[in-house]
């Protein structure tokens, strides 16, 4: 993954690497053009070699940032390119018709797509400030070495150890500090909390309770925080006193050389600027690991996404006949431990069961989950096997994703012609969500319509199921979120619209509604995993207390 | 939609110097020791000069010994004081941090509902979250840098003027110029980072719709159509942010001027100076080096600006909301437990009428049913009588007292919005009563079996990111908290549909049981509720039309009877 990343930006990789590079070289050249000043021009007064060394340190300068901003500009393009394309690598993945067996939920994908997406293309970030360290240290090297050997490996030899040394325990600190600040972190989670229960909290009169809380968290969030400043406040103490000892003792090194007469007065005061300035580029070399560390770990996230298996099998089959049967015979998958049942064409069942049996339910005929044993059937052929399963057997969910948009673009998913919209809408008590909004169908819908009541979702969801008219169409409690006289509605209407006289379409709804068994053609009802009872609703009602119990007001 | 009130800078400066002055200590101490930390790294530097004289000047090895023992000594100096001042400021800035959070939510907490209604709840929540994080960060992160980076600037200005006037004045050549490219970024820079924050955001909703719906777009098979999506968006972001960078860039490039400015300025004055015979070539040289050692922290204090600004911009919404601070209600003991609705109009945009002229009483332990279609104003009725509105005309009583004044404890509403509060089980029933028996209140709705059996029973910590409780399970324990803190009077406007025929049967008992023996009204989302209370009301469009008990209305035939029959027959 990070090979790719390097290869695949190779070309503003390179060029952008030897820019930056460059400019480190040239932040070095500052200290020693400061010495080269002040030892050739201010202490000879000699004007002309003022006005030429101002004039150099103009060119260092235009030089110096030249180099960096056409440089990172390539580097910045490359990073930014990247992150979009493992972004849309990861989606495009978890979007494939196919679906992906990644194991993460939602929002842990979502965190890879963004977080881990970043922090994978910052490695090419890495390379480049590698490099440029590298250079900066060899070009002060390489002056420190011109003006004195011993100077030189004193300052090469004992710099590394230092900062190594700092390095040692730096790891160890970021991780405390993180860890307290997670903890402060808890302050700002429980007033969000407390603010999003504001009306239950005001129903019991709980303010100042919750408000003693808060503040007893926002105390301890407070002491977690000071202790990890205090932790950086010690790290900056002794960070702080090595690199002044280290420069201290250097340029007092370079002084004793300086009265001895082994090095000029401008050469010491360079090799006092190079002192304090190989700090940096040498601490950055020193970080770098540990930053790599994190992009390989990024990368790693991202590669489990893009080679997790399909979690539908490669289905070839295309060809189904219009009105085939859906069978489910001896199915053992979830809760389900050996069901039997048959949907044939133009029928409309009903399922009574328990929230696991229908998780199981769901996910077998959204060809989320393949059965443990027996088979799932349509017209024969197994449904895995499809190439297309949701064309035939479309599932929607309890839970109804909206998208943003219109509502239009909510019911009428696909894009597909908006002909039989009214009726869709019709059907499902919608035509009122419709009416409700002043912009009608045009109506905007916010982010996964959060803008929309429970029930006005509800409705749009079956609206768009009932639109794409599936020749089986599997409904999980459409109506749990509107009131009884729209439930009647929806009742009749779903009935109308699909189970007119002479229609092949199917429907499996899956409900405790006794508004909507009472539509259905035949009722079947689950227990422990397999079919207990079928019937029509008003037979059920008469003659089992088990099925009264459950589905009776 | 009016927000939430921002504090104007003034208000805001204001109370920051008024937080500042009630710690007089503590910020003389940390300015103390920022200063100290700065002049022990200064004055090494400043040594070393002498050291250039001295070897211009040819003295002899000794020289060295003093110039070493100072720059030795201020090392460990300089160290202890910049952590010791890291500390200080993260504590001065902490604290002040800490009381200005938990005043606002204290705030936050006693807004009237009216006002949450008006401004949304998305806005208070990024106050009490989003701000107070940014504010946060900034103090414990950039703050400290920025100010010790002030500070050595500033030291650094005086030591060159101490070194002589004219230097002092050619490093201070460099400060316009720095000012004048932050000029330059700062109002271009703000809308920059805004359209970055929008089209990242405008990336992570569509990121996060398309990956949550995942199982939609399956079905629906409009993969396509998400992916496109996506890589607009996705590229938009990524444009913005070069486009951020671009101007970073441009911003670096005013900040490397001012550098150069400076240092050409100093070593040109120095020139002079020491041609004059005023300065010495020593002196020079470490105000040059004393510059150049500021590069770094000066860029730093540049670049963070933004983080600085955008922190006053969010201490701004924190201090804003404590202007709508809400005096101490007066608390009125009611006589009895009686509601009582007189004559009672409101209307949410001042135009468009809820309620019209609802009268209702509701004797001491009686419970009465609001029954109506969505919209008949069923809701608001209920939180007038708790006092959660206030009439438009009318009164709204509770024992003879408005019921806004009386306390808190004397009612209880259980709403449909329910909320499982983050954190173990019992400390969120505590939240109601301190000192209650949680496990009989439990026990009362029913919920004691289910609430023991979880991994750490009642301590299992439930709520976001919590263990996952039912919308069955949040009512149950919405009604244990009503148990626990026990009023004279309840009002109920509980959604159940959504456990199921079954389910919503058992949280029924469970209302009841919980509501035994006190005043209860209750909006009845199902009929089987309005059945078992001792009286009914019909509301339509704002008004009652029926009232009475469940079998003299259905015997009437009127709208009720229409109710119950269509209920009935499904």
């Amino acid at each position: 993954m990070l090979r790719r990343a390097v290869t695949r930006n190779a070309r503003r990789l390179t060029v952008g690497t030897t820019l930056v590079s460059g400019h480190q070289a040239c932040e070095a050249l500052v200290p020693i053009m400061i010495g080269v000043l002040v030892d050739q021009a201010v202490a000879t007064g000699n004007l002309a070699r003022l006005a030429l060394g101002v004039a150099a340190l103009a060119l260092l300068f235009f030089l110096l940032n030249t180099v960096y901003r056409l440089g990172a500009r390539r580097l910045v393009d490359a990073i930014t390119e990247e992150a979009h394309r493992l972004r849309l690598e990861v989606a495009a993945k978890v979007l494939d018709p196919r679906g992906a067996r990644t194991g993460l939920s939602a929002g842990e994908v979502l965190s890879v797509s963004t977080s881990d997406a970043d922090r994978t293309s910052y490695l090419l970030d890495y390379v480049p400030r590698f490099a440029g360290s590298l250079v900066a240290v060899i070009v002060s090297a390489v002056s420190l070495f011109l003006i004195s050997v011993p100077l030189a490996l004193a300052v090469l030899v004992a710099t590394p150890l230092l900062l190594g040394g700092l390095q040692l325990i730096g790891p160890r600190i970021t991780r405390r500090v993180a860890d307290q600040q997670e903890q402060a972190g808890r302050a700002t989670a429980l007033a969000t909390d407390l603010v999003t229960g504001l009306r239950p909290i005001r129903g019991i009169g709980a303010q100042d309770a919750a408000a003693r809380r808060y503040h007893e968290v926002s105390r301890r969030s407070l002491d977690a925080t000071l202790s990890a400043a205090r932790v950086q406040g010690v790290y900056r103490a002794v960070s702080t006193t090595v690199s002044a000892l280290l420069a201290g003792g250097v340029a007092i090194l370079a002084g004793w050389f300086a009265l001895t007469g082994r090095i000029s007065v401008g050469q010491f005061i360079t090799v006092i600027g190079l002192a304090q300035f190989l700090i940096e580029p040498l601490g950055a070399l020193a970080g770098l690991p540990g930053s790599v560390a994190d992009a390989k770990a990024s990368a790693a996230r991202i590669n489990r996404v893009l080679t997790a298996e399909p979690a539908r099998p490669h289905g070839d089959t295309t060809g189904v006949a219009p009105d085939a049967r859906l069978e489910l015979n001896g199915v053992r998958a979830g809760a389900l431990e050996g069901l039997d049942l048959h949907l044939a064409p133009g029928e409309l069942v009903g399922v009574v069961c328990s929230p696991a049996e229908a998780d199981a339910l769901i996910r077998l005929l959204a060809v989320d989950t393949v059965a443990e044993s027996g088979t799932v059937t349509l017209g024969g052929t197994a449904l895995a096997d499809l190439a297309d399963p949701s064309r035939h057997v479309l599932v929607e969910p309890h839970h109804a994703d909206l998208f943003t948009g219109t509502l239009r673009s909510n019911v009428a998913i696909g894009g597909e012609s908006p002909a039989n919209l009214k009726a869709a809408l019709k059907a499902s008590a919608a035509d009122e969500v419709v009416t409700a909004h002043p912009d009608g169908l045009d109506g905007a819908v916010t982010e996964r319509g959060t803008g929309l009541s429970g029930g006005q979702r509800q409705r749009i969801a079956l609206a768009r199921a009932l639109f794409a008219a599936p020749p089986v169409l599997v409904l999980h409690d459409p109506t749990t979120a509107v009131d009884a006289v729209t439930e009647h509605t929806v009742a009749h209407g779903v009935r109308e619209l699909r189970h007119a006289p002479g229609s092949r379409s199917a429907t499996l709804v899956l409900t405790g509604s006794p508004a909507l068994l009472a539509q259905a053609d035949r009722v079947v009802m689950l227990r422990d995993g397999a079919v207990s009872a079928s019937g029509a609703h008003a037979e059920l009602t008469a003659s089992n207390e088990a099925y009264r119990a459950v589905v009776l007001r | 939609m009016t927000g939430l009130p921002i504090a104007t800078a003034t208000e805001t400066w204001r109370w920051l110097r008024g937080q500042l002055k009630a710690r007089p200590g503590e910020v003389a101490l940390t300015l103390l020791t920022g200063l100290a930390a700065g002049a022990a790294s200064i004055i090494a530097v400043y040594a070393l000069g002498l050291l250039v004289d001295d070897v211009r000047d040819g003295a002899g090895v000794d020289a060295i010994v003093p110039i070493a023992v100072v720059v030795v000594a201020a090392a460990p100096v300089a160290g202890i004081t910049t952590g010791l001042s890291w500390w200080l400021i993260a504590r001065l800035s902490e604290s002040i941090l800490a009381a200005l959070r938990e005043r606002t939510l204290t705030v936050a907490l006693h807004l009237p509902a009216t006002v949450l209604d008006r401004t949304g709840r998305g806005d208070l929540l990024s106050r009490v979250g989003a701000d107070v994080a940014a504010i946060g960060r900034a103090a414990s992160g950039v703050l400290p840098q920025v100010v010790s980076a002030l500070l050595l600037g500033a030291l650094s200005l005086v030591a060159m003027f101490g070194l002589d006037w004219r230097l002092g004045l050619a490093g201070l050549a460099a400060v316009p110029s720095y000012v004048l490219g932050l000029r330059w970024y700062l109002p271009r820079s703000g809308p920059q980072y805004a359209a970055q924050r929008e089209a990242v955001g405008a990336r992570a909703q569509q990121l996060v719709e398309s990956l949550q719906g995942a199982r939609t777009v399956h079905a629906y098979r409009v993969s396509d159509q998400h992916l496109d999506a996506l890589r607009t968006t996705s590229e938009r972001a990524r444009d913005v942010e070069r486009n951020v960078f671009g101007l970073f860039m441009r911003f670096g490039w005013r900040i490397n001027r001012s550098e150069f400015l400076g240092l050409a300025a100093i070593l040109t004055v120095g020139f002079f100076l020491v041609d004059g015979g005023y300065v010495t070539v020593g002196e020079t040289a470490a105000a040059a080096v004393l510059f150049h050692r500021l590069f770094n922290p000066v860029a730093l204090v540049m670049f963070t600006f933004d983080d600085i600004q955008s922190a006053g911009a969010s201490l701004a919404r924190l201090v804003g909301v404590r202007q709508l601070e809400q005096p101490t209600p007066v608390s009125r003991t009611p006589s009895d437990s009686s509601l009582e609705l007189r004559g009672v109009s409101f209307t949410y945009d001042g135009t468009t009428p809820v309620l019209t002229d609802v009268d209702l009483r509701i004797e001491p332990g009686e419970r009465v049913a609001l029954v109506g279609s969505t919209g008949a104003g069923k809701t608001t009725a209920a939180s007038l009588a708790a006092g959660i509105l206030r009439p438009d005309r009318g009164e709204a009583l509770v024992g003879g007292v408005p019921s806004h004044e009386v306390p808190p404890s004397a009612v209880a509403v259980v709403s449909q919005e329910t909320h499982v509060f983050a954190g173990p089980l019992i400390e969120d029933l505590r939240l109601a009563r301190p000192d209650g028996d949680v496990a009989a209140a439990l026990a009362t709705v029913g919920a004691l079996e289910w609430a023991s059996a979880l991994p750490s029973g009642l301590d299992t910590v439930v709520g976001e990111g919590g263990h996952p409780l039912t919308a069955a399970q949040a009512q149950q324990l919405a009604l244990a908290r009503l148990v626990l803190l026990d009023p004279a009077v309840a009002v109920l406007d509980e959604a159940t549909a959504e456990a199921g025929s079954s389910g919503a049967r058992r949280l029924e008992e469970a209302a009841l049981a919980a509501t035994r023996g006190r005043t209860t009204l209750v909006v009845a989302h199902r009929l089987t509720q309005a059945a078992a209370a001792d009286r009914v009301l019909v509301l339509e469009h704002g008004q009652v039309v029926e009232s009475g008990t469940h079998d003299d209305l259905v015997a009437a035939g009127g709208r009720y009877a229409d109710l119950w029959s269509a209920w009935q027959s499904r």
